[in-house]
């Protein structure tokens, strides 16, 4: 028989070509929760797009797909902020520096010089990753308000530069002709590939951290996130690994900006310089978990649906009012965050936490 | 072994640190005793690269270690333990030594794993007495287990100098002469050049074999025990009367 399907000791085994096999524990508590939260993860917005066309929530299809995409990038920035809090115990106020950084490298590179969305993916990773090494001696020299008034500076100088030299950067309207990710000539496959192209990037993105916060490296992240005078005098080279994790943050945050530019199709950086970008990618790394990277995407998915859904339903400036209130709410009663109600029942495993220092 | 000249310490107006030099052979346990407030554990900081030295040299088996900094002083072989317990809080005592083994220079000499770090920081634990503990959060253990996990950690840096900082702060006798017996036992197990600074006159002058005394950031007395707990400025100074040993 092709597939034997048998329950064995509390267990679904399931034989395929009797010689591989697939074992699943039937009692809840032992289930592999990761993979059940993946696979929905990659099965519900082709549900949503497909079968239920005006979506459930009471916006359509695209709209839904577009809204998880954004959630996929500010995910994207968000667990990199999140690692770059972990990593250099500080917290970086200019995410979208970086993010637009590697946006317009994708579009200079692709608009002046033709270069593929392949070639500027590893461009806009090496350069915004460049341009986070030239950056990380401010995490040796600077922290708390110092460093958070530095780093919240940085996108208003970059505003700035983009309007003075417009010829370069486009100024408001930004770079257009861009080339597209997805291409068919069918919007909503674009949409779902574009969606599945960013999910790929969020999840390669937390398995990595996931590894590294698993690994030695982790602990020494984990010990310099709550004291770095400890792990000094315990041994860890505090500034190379400060320096280190800033610099692969920030090409990580350059590649969010690098899929906006391809997905769009153009870039106008004014537009990811303003405040709700910084705002989004914050909230969803503190919403989510207080810096849980896994807490990140659901906290970003949150935060972009509930938007779209008030948005919807209420329109106009009201709906901003109220989402901003929701989440106002959402930070007071859930101080551990989404992914706390969750590790509430895993509290021993450590994972490293966002320790805002109130002393300089 | 350890070779302090000259080292001075300002904090604005203050001299913490006024011109101290001090020398400790290998293999010696010292005790450094003074006043609140006298400098003993700037100077503690000073030769751990907690705090960068005004002036002054401080040379570490041949090796001038004044400019290094704390990480790297580490790698060398000096150790320390802190007056107030700096354990991380939200990490389980197994945890807190892991991570020092990680940060020994024997971590990367043997090209350790995860693993295998993890395994060395529970035979710390044992040594100290704490492998039932080993997966209580810090945050949650008692100020005596909490100075046995310091202790633990400063071992598991594979010291060759070892600074313990008022170990006995905060504790009960019973619990304070515990943790005396284990101090010299570890210096007897590790051969471990140790410099204990201390409140508890009693048991470090009978605990060590050489004093130093420091006030007002300088050294007025260095000796051994007896002679230093008879000599009139060290009594006038500290201890307001003599000590019987």
């Amino acid at each position: 028989m092709v597939i034997k399907i048998e329950e064995r000791r509390g267990r679904i085994i399931i034989h395929l070509l009797n010689k591989s096999r697939f074992e699943w524990t039937i009692e809840p508590r032992y289930w592999r929760n990761p993979l059940i939260v993946v696979i929905l993860w990659i099965l519900l917005p082709l549900i949503m797009a497909y079968y239920v066309p005006l979506g459930i929530v009471g916006i359509g299809s695209t709209t839904l797909l577009s809204s998880l995409i954004l959630a996929n990038v500010i995910a994207l920035s968000a667990i990199a902020h999140s690692l770059q809090t972990i990593g250099t115990g500080r917290v970086n106020f200019g995410p979208q520096f970086f993010l637009v950084v590697g946006g317009y490298v994708a579009a200079l590179l692709n608009k002046n010089y033709g270069l593929g969305s392949e070639l500027t993916f590893l461009a806009s990773f090496a350069i915004t990753a460049l341009v986070g090494l030239a950056l990380s001696p401010l995490t040796v020299i600077s922290r708390g308000l110092y460093f958070t008034l530095i780093t919240l500076v940085l996108p208003l100088i970059l505003g700035e530069l983009i309007f003075w030299r417009g010829d370069i950067f486009g100024a408001e309207t930004g770079i257009p002709g861009i080339t597209r990710l997805a291409h068919t000539g069918d919007p909503m496959n674009d949409l779902l590939i574009c969606f599945y192209l960013s999910l790929a990037m969020v999840l390669i993105l937390t398995v990595i951290v996931d590894k590294i916060l698993r690994s030695r490296w982790g602990f020494m992240l984990g010990v310099i996130n709550e004291d770095e005078d400890v792990a000094s005098s315990f041994g860890i080279d505090t500034k190379k690994i400060k320096v280190v994790t800033f610099t692969f943050t920030s090409g990580i945050m350059g590649l969010s900006g690098w899929f906006i530019a391809h997905y769009y199709g153009a870039f106008a950086g004014t537009m990811w310089l303003e405040p709700w970008v910084l705002i989004f990618i914050l909230l969803s790394s503190v919403l989510g978990g207080k810096a849980a990277i896994y807490g990140a995407p659901l906290g970003a998915y949150f935060i972009v649906l509930s938007r779209d859904i008030l948005r919807s339903y209420i329109g106009g400036g009201y709906s901003l009012l109220l989402l901003y209130i929701v989440l106002l709410i959402a930070l007071y009663l859930l101080p551990e965050g989404l992914w706390g109600l969750y590790r509430k029942t895993r509290y021993r495993e450590y994972v490293p936490v966002i320790r805002i220092r109130r002393k300089l | 072994m350890l070779h302090v000249s000259d080292l001075t310490k300002r904090f604005g107006g203050i001299i913490a640190v006024n011109g101290v030099s001090l020398e400790i052979r290998k293999g010696e346990i010292v005790g450094l005793i003074g006043p609140n407030g006298s400098g003993k554990t700037t100077l503690i900081n000073l030769i751990a690269g907690f705090y960068k030295a005004d002036s002054g040299r401080i040379i570490f088996e041949g090796v001038d270690i004044t400019k290094k900094t704390a990480d790297e002083r580490v790698k060398l072989g000096i150790a320390r333990t802190f007056q107030i317990p700096r354990v991380i809080g939200n990490m389980t005592a197994w945890q807190n030594v892991t991570y020092a083994v990680i940060g020994s220079r024997r971590f990367k000499e043997k090209k350790m794993t995860l693993t295998e770090a993890s395994m060395e920081a529970l035979y710390y634990l044992d040594i100290v007495g704490l492998l039932r503990k080993r997966d209580v959060l810090c945050r949650d253990l008692p100020i005596y287990e909490l100075r046995l996990v310091e202790l633990a950690r400063a071992l598991a840096l594979n010291p060759k100098f070892i600074m313990v900082d008022e170990v006995m702060a905060g504790l009960n006798p019973v619990e304070a002469d515990n943790v005396a017996r284990l101090v010299q036992r570890l210096r007897e197990e590790f051969k471990l050049t140790t410099m204990w600074v201390e409140h508890v006159l009693r048991i470090i002058m009978r605990s060590v074999e050489r004093v130093v005394v420091m006030n007002e950031g300088k050294i007025i007395a260095d000796g051994e025990p007896r002679e230093v707990a008879k000599d009139v400025g060290v009594i006038k100074a500290y201890m307001g009367e003599e000590v019987v040993i």
